[in-house]
């Protein structure tokens, strides 16, 4: 269980930091619109998966032990 | 009374311990703070005009000073802390252990340092902050900067920080003290099982690994804010980014050499932090500080040679003219450290209070340096057909980055009163602990 939820913690940061950077401003340069991010707050979805993905190290050490009978 | 007392001196390291020079310590950094707080306060209410810097070009000014000048060097700072305490973890280099949280600690504390500055420079802070989180574009090494340095970079080192700790914490909070409390929350259940010090092992090997590229990142795009700047002379160049690297650790290491000279003698662990450290820490600023005198020559012979107009303007004001005697003095302060510690290294023997000093001088040349770096471009590297501009730093940017300073030494200094400097190891300091 631990692992799951660490890899899962990492896969979430990784996902939500690709989305955000690729959201925050498109590549190109034809259109004033690759200035603008394609959602409003984009750059602090790429943040909130950088800290997601650091707290996985969080989740691996302070999930309490299963209970062993 | 006499019974908390007795409680408090348990503690190992002199935690929770407040004498005459500590208090002292702290109502001076409080007065500092203060100051620094109504410098802000100034600034906050009348304006950007209460500072020394105006626009560039038409007001003949810098929009970019002090404050900025000390972004620059607060997040260098924050380098060295880090990739100390990744290096020991990665290369297993226990005999740094000793100074790994101090290492850790610097890093957190500049890095919160260096995000205020930011704050501070801001004419409407909360406009600023928000809008990087609503508009950051990754095609600016802005948003490198802002998102890898002060949220990755931070947060993944304050994890490091407290993981780190937990063990330490768990037997603290055996002992009866006042910060028990602190301690149980931070030990978070933490039992110092064989599992939990495997388990301790691979996330700390993990998260250095995962640390050392981002810093490396963090700092290059720092290095690419200026770098990248094809309209202004003196910014330019590709040598930016590694410089900044380089003068990054030159700065972090004399630090964390200042701190723990000073670590040493305020917890009375000559025995843990012994010469070895030092000298370790003196052959890698050596190491550091010979790529960065590399790289100032190669800038220099590059400035000065064939140099078009408006290079030429620049390069004078920076060896002659009025930024001569921080360029000169800079040079003089960053090569006498590598002097006196080639000499150390070549006698095989390394003196603390020598080191302390390179550390001293290296961090004042790398102020300096910061500050060439910043300012002299925009008075003097302008394309643009406007006069030569100026700027000085008016009392209230002084009090702001006094007050800064004055906050981060409290910020250690607290720290290090709730919690030991140097991992409790020694089985006579856990007795202590235990007791």
């Amino acid at each position: 269980m631990r692992r799951f939820w660490t890899a899962a913690c990492l896969v979430v940061g990784v996902v939500l930091m690709v989305v955000g950077y690729t959201a925050s401003a498109p590549w190109g340069t034809e259109s004033v619109a690759h200035s603008d991010p394609r959602f409003v707050f984009a750059p602090a979805v790429f943040v909130l998966g950088v800290v997601i993905a650091f707290s996985s190290a969080l989740v691996y050490e302070l999930l309490p032990e299963k209970r062993r009978h | 009374m006499a019974t908390q007392t007795e409680r408090h001196s348990t503690l190992p390291q002199r935690v929770g311990q407040m004498n005459g020079a500590w208090r002292l310590f702290v109502i001076g950094a409080l007065a500092v703070l203060g100051f620094g707080i109504y410098s802000f306060w100034q600034e906050a209410t009348q304006g950007m005009v209460v500072t020394g810097m105006r626009d560039v070009g038409t007001m003949g000014g810098a929009t970019w000073g002090l404050y900025i000048t000390m972004v620059v060097y607060f997040i260098g700072v924050s380098f060295a802390g880090i990739t100390v305490a990744a290096l020991i973890r990665i290369f297993n280099l226990d005999h740094l252990k000793p100074i790994a949280r101090t290492a850790e600690l610097l890093t957190v504390v500049s890095l919160i340092l260096g995000g205020l500055a930011i704050i501070v420079d801001l004419g409407n802070p909360m406009r600023g902050v928000v809008n990087l989180f609503k508009y950051a574009r990754p095609q600016s090494p802005f948003f490198g900067t802002f998102s890898l340095v002060v949220a990755g970079y931070l947060f993944s080192s304050l994890v490091y920080l407290y993981l780190g700790g937990r063990r330490d914490a768990a037997r603290l909070a055996k002992s009866p003290s006042r910060l028990q409390w602190f301690h149980r929350l931070w030990a978070a259940g933490y039992a110092d099982t064989p599992e939990e010090r495997d388990r301790h092992d691979r996330a700390s090997f993990w998260l250095a690994i995962a640390i050392v590229p981002l810093l490396v990142v963090a700092h290059s795009t720092l290095g690419f804010v200026f770098g990248l700047q094809v309209g202004r002379p003196g910014w330019y160049g590709t040598l930016q980014a590694p410089a900044f690297v380089a003068l990054a650790g030159v700065s972090g290491i004399g630090h964390i050499l200042i701190l723990a000279a000073i670590v040493r003698k305020v917890t009375a662990t000559p025995h843990r932090i012994g010469e070895a450290i030092f000298a370790w820490l003196g052959k890698f600023l050596l190491g550091m500080l010979l790529v960065y005198l590399y790289f100032m020559v190669v800038e220099l012979l590059t400035l000065v040679y064939a140099t078009p107009e408006t290079e030429k303007r620049l390069s004078d004001a920076l060896l002659t003219g009025e930024f001569a005697w921080i360029y000169w003095g800079s040079v003089a302060a960053l090569v006498i450290s590598a002097v006196v510690l080639i000499w150390q290294a070549v006698v095989r023997r390394w003196s603390v209070t020598w080191l302390v000093a390179v550390g001293v001088l290296a961090n004042l040349a790398a102020i300096g340096k910061r500050y060439l770096i910043v300012v002299p471009s925009q008075t003097h590297g302008t394309l643009l057909p406007y006069d030569t501009g100026s700027y000085s730093p008016s009392v209230v940017e002084f009090g702001v980055i006094a007050g800064l300073f004055a906050l981060g030494a409290l910020l250690i200094g607290l720290f290090f009163k709730a919690f030991p400097a140097l991992p409790i190891e020694d089985e006579s300091e856990e007795v202590i602990a235990n007791a």
